[in-house]
């Protein structure tokens, strides 16, 4: 197996001189942002290209990403989500509060939440760009939190239980999770990359350790 | 059988293509199916229906990804289905793609910014001078450049890396038209010849400040040279299944893959002069 990481420490290659090279063996992608069209993509696309296995591959990262993706893949495998609508225009049945993300190219860290009603047209207006790309909007049930994901585990320990299950259904190594919790437990919103600093290196040292001694 | 069509509202804005569009709703309804244009806003009912037909223009960061997905993982047929669409997209797995199969095709190096000496002389040497810069996610002709200088590509190649992490870089290879097959379940559905305009160097060519696009000239699939119906089923075959569009030059006899796309232009009038059942044949595909 081969290590790609961005980590210099980490890695037996780094993500740009293992793009401009063939590949023969399975590989383990370690990256903070493995969204479309960066770094973290390509090299598990590289892989993929050349037909061996790789974690995460391109469909495990698009359906994480992508909000609608996340939420039909999270219910089929029982992780707890709730009803999200995807809209592009305000309509009088939508309710706040609500939390809103956006289903578009080039957002990240888009979550809106919104309290009152009066402001969820005007929120829908802008973050679908004049209704050019859908919203994607959640009920507020519980509280908001934000949480990073390592190999399955959580920075937050209410949340360590969903964060295996999560690891175990979308095979994302690294990233946020946006959930909710209320009295049921922990509802999944959102996912998206982790900014660089909030990750804990020394977890995915950890981990990766583990991992190389496994194979 | 439902089928749905996923388009936009830019769909119906070209009256060629909005006529293409007319012609696959009556094929279907002839063919006795049901045929429905869907938006996004409808993305949330596509299990309702048994096959997925996208014209939308499609890209993993699009909303037609999405519809691709989910209506995959409800087993409806798709076309285009997420993997065309994540491999045609973007020009840098395609360039991955044809070296992993020995797809003939203008010479390439992929390039993340690094202007050393070695690496400008190293790429001038490869590929020659001018040098064609694209990102990833190239669409008809668009960031798409050519440099004729070492000046000119460092000028190009930043201003494009601003919002690419990588870009192709391609040897120029000079012709008057390329090569637009039309491919469907690995089998030549139709083929064109897409003009380069007078005084441009691509299909779609800024000439004096205007862009203009290449005359289509479409030939009877069954006229397409063996060397050609070879390669292009080898390439498709290597994507998937599905409806693609190969860009191919040809030179002194040899041929070399442009790229593939998913998603391909059907317009009325163009792709289907002579081979008018590309409909039907799609229809069938999404049908059976």
């Amino acid at each position: 197996m081969i290590i790609v990481s961005e980590d210099e420490d980490e890695g037996d290659s780094n993500p740009f001189l293992f793009l401009g090279q063939p590949v023969h063996d399975s590989v383990l992608n370690i990256n903070h942002d493995y969204r479309y069209l960066r770094m973290g993509y390509y090299v598990s696309a590289h892989a993929e290209t050349f037909g061996v296995d790789v974690t995460p591959n391109c469909t495990e990262i698009m359906d994480a990403y992508r909000n609608p993706l996340l939420i039909e893949k999270a219910r089929r495998h029982g992780l707890r989500t709730n009803n999200y609508r995807l809209i592009t225009s305000a309509r009088s049945e939508i309710d706040a509060p609500a939390v809103l993300f956006a289903v578009n190219p080039f957002t990240n860290n888009s979550m809106k939440v919104v309290d009152s009603g009066s402001k969820l047209p005007g929120m829908i207006k802008r973050m679908s760009m004049g209704a050019r790309f859908p919203v994607s909007l959640h009920p507020l049930t519980g509280e908001v939190l934000e949480i990073i994901q390592i190999f399955g585990e959580s920075t937050n320990e209410e949340t360590s239980e969903f964060a295996k299950k999560f690891y175990k259904i979308f095979n994302i190594p690294i990233c946020k999770l946006i959930v909710q919790i209320d009295d049921g437990g922990v509802l999944l919103n959102h996912c998206e990359p982790a900014l660089k600093k909030e990750v804990k290196w020394d977890i995915v040292h950890d981990k990766v350790r583990k991992i190389k001694q496994s194979v | 059988m439902k089928i749905a069509c996923f388009v936009e509202a830019y769909n119906f804005i070209v009256k060629s293509e909005r006529s293409a569009l007319m012609k696959f709703k009556s094929t279907a309804e002839t063919m006795g199916h049901e045929f429905e244009f869907i938006y996004k806003n409808d993305i949330s009912k596509i299990a309702e229906y048994d096959a997925l037909f996208i014209r939308a223009t499609t890209d993993p960061s699009s909303s037609a990804y999405i519809v691709s997905r989910l209506a995959e993982q409800s087993g409806l047929k798709v076309i285009d289905d997420p993997h065309s669409i994540r491999t045609c997209s973007n020009k840098a797995i395609l360039h991955d793609l044809f070296y992993k199969n020995n797809i003939p095709s203008p010479k390439s190096i992929l390039f993340h910014g690094d202007y050393s000496r070695e690496t400008l002389d190293s790429i001038f040497i490869t590929l020659g001078l001018p040098v064609i810069i694209k990102t990833p996610y190239t669409r008809f002709s668009s960031h798409v450049e050519k440099a004729s200088d070492e000046t000119q590509f460092i000028e190009i190649s930043k201003h494009l890396l601003r919002k690419a992490k990588v870009l192709v870089l391609q040897e120029y290879v000079q012709s008057d038209f390329d090569w637009r097959v039309g491919i469907l379940r690995n089998e030549i559905i139709y083929l064109c010849k897409y003009c380069i305009p007078d005084g441009g160097w691509k299909v779609r060519s800024k000439i004096n400040g205007r862009n203009v696009w290449g005359d289509t000239i479409a030939l009877s699939r069954d006229s397409i040279s063996p060397g050609l119906k070879e390669l292009s089923i080898k390439l498709s075959k290597c994507v998937g299944n599905g409806l693609y569009g190969l860009d191919v030059k040809e030179i002194n006899d040899e041929y070399k893959v442009i790229e593939i796309n998913d998603n391909p232009s059907i317009y009325d009038g163009y792709e289907d002069t002579v081979d008018g059942d590309i409909y039907e044949k799609i229809i069938n595909a999404l049908v059976s």
